[in-house]
């Protein structure tokens, strides 16, 4: 052996090497087991570590002291060339008997020294627990939350992101999220603004249709509330103009049969006078995505009403069109009406909420 | 809902090669379940590139039409939703036989980097393989069962081909023999279940070969680097025919250029295939390598057959082990004409130097059959078992046997005789 790279051999004694755990104490750990460690055995013999107490290899981050100690039991036992299969399967039958948060913390450190044995047999044990058993012992065996809505659970295998009809309830959702809790940020920091919307309504529909961005989102908000109440004033006279607006149903109801749609917007056609039109669309609470944590903000009452319309709007969806045409067309003054802009294009659109509250 | 705390979750960070560890050695039905466990793991199994399907992944039921369906949507499904290369696919059932949709996965399978295909369907109509099959270029195993191939003429081969296994596959004989010829890598070859096939093999780096089925022919014309042989030979009146005419030597056109031969098993006609032909006389290779040697259903009436057995025995120096099992309770066998034929062969000076297990079984206890025992047990100086097994219809002959081997001498002092009764 060189002098240099490795620790210096006396022939009475067996050789040492010095790692450092993840908690800073460095410690001394026999050569023949450590070199057991793929990741070791490189550090030692490419960087020259570990020969002394001032040039100690530092463990991966995942290799904590405990788990240190039982790898090392683990290399102790099977680097003695001797043992026969039959010693060494049932040392490893043995071995891996421990509780499944350590067995999942083995399995990491095992990975982060490539430690390949070791991976498979901690993996084998991993999947020996899992195998049989339903969803709920599973996520009580590994603490993990149970945070998927009913219906995904309910056909795991047919709720594909890539459905546009997901795809939209998704973005409605985020949106009608964002907005509900923009809604409780402004209340609490204005007081009523009376503010008349000035802005034109091709203004505002070039608006609707322009930007998707977080910041526009934002700011629609802001603007949307504006709009609602300049809406709510328009409200009474907007029967008339829904019969107007069957063009632009049609034209959803085209987009939605055309097939191959990968996001969901409706255009509004440039040529709509009045901004209410629309489908009355709302989202599912039920669908919880990235946005989980914006839940927490909303008071129970507001939910209530966000989980009725978008259980209403689920509802909708899955079922046909003409029927839901009949329900949109017949419902339309008195329900709260939500602006779904849409182009040509498919390219993805925000959904604007001009409900009034 | 609650969000669980993410420090208690303990499995759903570990690195996603880990997870994928864990999740290929899960039945496919729980791999895919796993999709509900929470947010993290919903496409966790989606990145599988194992795939193995059976009928254990949809529910048990009597009536064969509804498990078919679920399995087949479960499949699609599966493929469907699957992101990334799929390495090897297997599908073993028998509710499935022919279908459009194996087509269609086998289409998907063909442009996500196939490497490992195995297929292996019910005994009803058999699927016939698509074309975009012979597309599957990184293809390295290949497994078939109740199939039929049919390369198009502009097939040239696989070449990263390892093993091919085809069972009860309906293929041309001529598209056989070029397919082997056209998988330069191929490592391991089975078939098995072929009609009077006529198989000339011609594979420079094959190591392992399994054949079963009726031969007509079969001439190992390039494989140096064999170093396991299984075959099972089985009679048809058009083969017995065949075998009479044949004038070739047999033996050498499958033994002869196998020099690194370390296991040998012959099952059935074997052993007479290879008695068939001239006698190869003094062998031209020897097998230095050959440890193993299993030959059943020896016909010990046969003088030519026992040749076969003596030469092959007596060209292995380092033979370890060796089985043979009869099949002769014939008259003929019985009378047993050239009993001198052993003192004319077996030459006093030939030593089974690394002989440690011998097993007979189906033994009728007629002589030439105890002159193999007598031979082997005279000539092994380092046995130390010789295990005999009866046949179970020989009763009264028993004795007479028993009798014989007690007064056989044995070269080697820790042989024990083990006679075994059922």
């Amino acid at each position: 052996m060189s002098e240099g790279a490795m620790a210096v051999v006396k022939p009475e004694m067996k050789s040492y090497i010095w790692v450092q755990t993840t908690d800073g104490s460095i410690q001394q750990v026999e050569e023949e087991v450590a070199m057991f460690c793929p990741m070791i055995c490189r550090e030692i013999i490419q960087t020259g570590m570990g020969s002394s107490k001032n040039y100690a290899i530092s463990l991966p981050q995942r290799v904590n002291p405990a788990i240190f100690g039982l790898v090392l039991d683990y290399c102790r036992f099977h680097q003695v060339p001797g043992r026969s299969n039959k010693e060494r399967k049932m040392f490893d039958e043995k071995f891996i008997r421990m509780d499944t948060k350590k067995l999942c913390e083995l399995t990491s450190a095992a990975d982060s020294l490539q430690l390949k044995p070791l991976v498979d047999l901690t993996s084998r044990a991993l999947a020996r627990i899992i195998e049989g058993k339903t969803p709920e012992e599973i996520r009580e065996t590994f603490h993990l939350p149970d945070d998927l809505t009913e219906e995904e659970k309910l056909e795991p295998l047919n709720n594909v992101t890539d459905d546009p009809r997901i795809r939209l309830l998704n973005r409605l959702y985020a949106r009608k999220r964002k907005e509900l809790k923009e809604r409780e940020k402004l209340k609490n920091v204005e007081v009523e603004e009376e503010h008349v919307d000035e802005r034109s309504v091709d203004d505002l529909l070039s608006f609707i249709n322009g930007g998707n961005g977080d910041s526009k989102g934002i700011k629609t908000n802001k603007n949307k509330k504006k709009n609602r109440r300049r809406k709510d004033q328009l409200k009474d006279s907007s029967t008339n103009n829904l019969n107007g607006n069957h063009k632009e149903f049609n034209s959803l109801h085209s987009a939605f049969h055309n097939g191959g749609l990968n996001d969901i917007a409706v255009s509004t056609p440039h040529k709509t006078s009045k901004l209410q039109c629309s489908t009355a669309v709302t989202c599912s609470p039920k669908m919880e995505f990235d946005d989980g944590e914006i839940d927490d903000d909303l008071d129970p009452a507001m939910k209530e009403e966000l989980d009725r319309e978008v259980e209403d709007f689920a509802r909708r969806l899955n079922s046909d069109w003409p029927q839901r045409m009949q329900e949109i067309l017949s419902l339309g003054q008195d329900r709260r009406l939500v602006q779904v802009s849409m182009n040509g294009n498919c390219s993805s659109r925000r959904c604007t909420s001009l409900d009034s509250r | 809902m609650q969000m669980g705390d993410a420090a208690e979750d303990f499995i759903s960070n570990l690195p996603q090669s880990i997870l994928e560890n864990i999740l290929t050695r899960l039945p496919i039905g729980d791999a895919v379940g796993t999709c509900i466990l929470s947010s993290k793991w919903r496409y966790k199994w989606a990145t599988l590139t194992q795939l193995v399907f059976d009928e254990n992944c949809v529910p048990i039921s009597n009536d064969r039409v509804p498990v078919e369906k679920s399995l087949v949507k479960f499949i699609t499904h599966a493929l469907f939703l699957h992101q990334g290369p799929i390495h090897k696919f297997q599908l073993s059932t028998v509710h499935l036989q022919s279908c459009p949709d194996i087509d269609q996965w086998l289409l998907f399978l063909s442009r996500n980097d196939i490497r490992e295909l195995v297929l292996e369907l019910g005994e009803g109509e058999w699927f016939r393989v698509p074309s975009c099959l012979f597309n599957c270029r990184k293809l390295t195993r290949l497994e078939l069962f109740r199939c039929e191939f049919d390369p198009p003429l502009t097939f040239t081969g696989f070449p990263c081909l390892r093993s091919l296994n085809l069972h009860q596959v309906l293929v041309a004989p001529e598209a056989i023999e070029s397919l082997i010829s056209s998988c330069p890598l191929l490592e391991s070859l089975s078939l098995s279940y072929f009609d009077s096939l006529d198989l000339n093999i011609c594979a420079p780096k094959l190591k392992y070969l399994y054949l079963e089925g009726e031969f007509k022919d079969i001439h190992l014309e390039s494989t140096p680097l064999l170093v396991s042989m299984s075959i099972a030979m089985y009679m048809t009146d058009d083969i017995a025919e065949h075998f009479e005419q044949s004038s070739s030597c047999n033996f050498l056109k499958i033994l002869g250029g196998v020099p690194h031969l370390e296991k040998l098993v012959g099952y059935i006609y074997f052993t007479k295939y290879l008695s068939i032909g001239d006698d190869p006389g003094r062998l031209p290779i020897t097998y230095n390598h050959l440890k193993v040697i299993e030959l059943y259903q020896v016909s010990f009436e046969d003088m030519k057959e026992i040749l076969v057995v003596i030469r092959l025995i007596t060209n292995s120096p380092n033979l370890k082990e060796l089985h043979i099992s009869g099949s002769s309770n014939t008259l003929a066998a019985i009378e047993a004409p050239d009993l001198d034929f052993w003192e004319k062969e077996c030459h006093a000076d030939c030593s089974f130097k690394q002989l440690k297990l011998v097993k007979m079984t189906d033994i009728s206890g007629v002589p030439h059959e105890m002159e193999l025992i007598k031979f082997l047990l005279s000539n092994s100086p380092v046995l130390e078992i010789m295990s005999i097994t009866p046949c179970t219809f020989v009763t009264e002959r028993k004795v007479n046997m028993l009798i014989e081997l007690v007064r056989f001498i044995r070269a080697s002092p820790r042989a024990e005789i083990i006679f075994i009764q059922n």
